[in-house]
């Protein structure tokens, strides 16, 4: 398949601080998901492939156009910022039609798009509210409308779930995946590992700024999976617990934390863990008050990754 | 409000040109001040009343041109489209021009046109040909300098409230240091301190008139292009579709 963006050693510093560093890849029609840990450089990269920031080093190109200065290109580009954008005095309907005056499109079509935008994110019941009455839900969803509203072929999406339900993320989710069918090319970036997995199967995982690896994300799933899992139960008899857990081989550690009187386990098989836990429970009379994961996130896994 | 003095100006071409109707309201000989000629004309673009007003304007209607922008984080949807920074920038500032130009261009015309209309002839045209181009020129840099001096403030923050208040305060304040500087050192190259004085320089040797200050009046020409140049300047690097946080 021929790549629809392509970048070349593509480098950004702010002053000292360090945004992107030598980044090469290219990017295939579909969804492809930026996952990295919160200031790991995804919306630095994102505002580069989108023109808004010129590269220090390197080069970025859209169906071989170089990106910066290149106005006529943004009218491919549909992007969705992470942060709100609102006139929050403004209608939905002002927001969208206001924004696509600037594709100069003529007013008939300005109608008709922002109609047909705003059906598909399903507000067109809402178009006539001021922004200010959205919930958080329907302002992700209007973000996406203004995105997808000028029928762009690239879509970058920064955060798109961010802060919402778990049925405003399945609306997101299930729009995204509708585009992706069109054969468009979506650039979905997200700091949330299972976010991204229910979108696509391609990953770039980014991280302090360069790219950590790229492909499939069953790769990516291995590679989590031998990192060492920390889970924190608290349950009336956590010493018994202890001595139970002791004698499996998944589990590497086991010890206490007196200050949240809590258990810790260490395993290197998530699955066998927790496929043992409830029955452990159940035969041991126990009565579970919690169960966390202190480092079930991006941040544990990519410092596990890095050391290793 | 703001055309208050147009007004009062206007009503004056015509009594200028109606003297023998208004002789009753004239005590003696007192009438050189209905006399229409340059000085006239440098009279009204140049008087206090007037950049006052135009300052209002600016506080009001410029004041959150780019900053309520920059308070939307609006600037990152804008430049992700096929907008240029320059589009952008010319298109805040036609709103000023919009303005100011209803204050300068066209009642410095209206006034011209009106004198002739009045006066049934074509004197005044044949005396001052060069006049409407003083009124154009004057109305362009005067606008040029304020558009450019408001989106710049107007840049520098996302309260439009605080660029409103820096709009009126570097005006307000630019003449008062000037009034102090004069008041301690009697020297009237302070005047180049003030923004109001400068504007009143330029505009009097536009309208070939005796400059107000004892200073000569390319300094202040020099710091009206030399502020609107680094204004540009500025806005061109503050006005970006991101913010960058170091």
């Amino acid at each position: 398949m021929t790549a629809v963006i392509q970048t070349q050693k593509l480098s950004k510093w702010y002053g000292n601080v360090l945004g992107l560093s030598d980044v090469t890849l290219q990017i295939e029609p579909g969804i492809t998901g930026l996952l990295g840990p919160n200031g790991a450089g995804k919306s630095t990269f994102l505002k580069l492939i989108t023109g808004q920031i010129k590269p220090n080093i390197g080069k970025v190109s859209i169906n071989g156009q170089r990106v910066w200065n290149n106005y006529s290109l943004f009218s491919q580009v549909g992007f969705c910022p992470e942060q709100d954008s609102f006139y929050e005095e403004m209608t939905g309907w002002q927001f969208v039609t206001n924004l696509l005056k600037l594709h100069h499109f003529r007013p008939d079509e300005i109608e008709n798009k922002a109609e047909k935008a705003l059906e598909i994110v399903e507000l067109s019941n809402d178009k006539d509210r001021v922004i200010r009455s959205y919930s958080r839900g329907m302002r992700q969803r209007l973000k996406f409308a203004q995105a997808i509203a000028h029928d762009p072929n690239i879509i970058i999406l920064d955060e798109p779930l961010n802060g919402l339900d778990p049925l405003g993320r399945r609306k997101i989710i299930r729009l995204i995946k509708e585009y992706k069918s069109e054969g468009r090319t979506i650039v979905v970036s997200s700091h949330v590992l299972p976010e991204i997995e229910a979108m696509t199967k391609k990953i770039i995982l980014i991280h302090q700024g360069k790219i950590f690896a790229q492909g499939d994300i069953h790769y990516i799933r291995d590679l989590i999976e031998t990192h060492p899992h920390i889970v924190s139960i608290k349950c009336s008899h956590p010493r018994l617990l202890a001595e139970k857990f002791i004698h499996q081989d998944f589990v590497s550690k086991v010890y206490f934390d007196p200050k949240k009187n809590a258990l810790l386990v260490e395993t290197n098989n998530r699955d066998t863990f927790f496929a043992l836990l409830p029955s452990l429970f159940v035969e041991n009379k126990i009565d579970v008050e919690e169960i966390t994961s202190p480092d079930d996130n991006l941040q544990a896994v990519f410092d596990y990754l890095i050391g290793k | 409000m703001t055309l208050i003095p147009a007004i009062v100006w206007l009503v004056g071409i015509y009594i200028s040109e109606r003297l023998e109707d208004f002789q009753f309201m004239v005590r003696g000989d007192q009438t050189e001040f209905l006399n229409v000629n340059p000085t006239y004309f440098k009279t009204y673009f140049t008087n206090d009343f007037l950049l006052f007003m135009m300052i209002m304007i600016l506080v009001f209607c410029g004041a959150g041109l780019i900053s309520d922008d920059l308070k939307h984080n609006a600037l990152q949807l804008y430049f992700a489209r096929p907008l240029k920074k320059r589009d952008y920038l010319f298109g805040k500032a036609a709103v000023i021009f919009f303005f100011l130009f209803i204050l300068t261009l066209v009642p410095g015309l209206v006034f011209f046109i009106m004198k002739m209309i009045f006066a049934g002839n074509f004197k005044f045209f044949a005396s001052y040909p060069w006049l409407p181009l003083s009124v154009i020129v004057y109305s362009a840099l005067l606008t040029a300098f304020f558009s450019l001096y408001t989106l710049l403030l107007s840049s520098i923050g996302k309260n439009r409230r605080y660029v409103a208040i820096l709009i009126f305060g570097i005006y307000i304040f630019s003449d008062i240091f000037y009034g102090i500087f004069y008041g301690i050192f009697r020297s009237h190259y302070f005047s180049l301190l003030s923004i109001k004085a400068n504007i009143q320089q330029v505009g009097a040797v536009l309208f070939n008139q005796r400059t107000p200050q004892d200073v000569p009046w390319i300094y202040s020409l020099l710091i009206i292009l030399g502020i609107s140049a680094l204004s540009g300047f500025m806005l061109k690097k503050k006005v970006k579709g991101v913010e960058i946080i170091k």
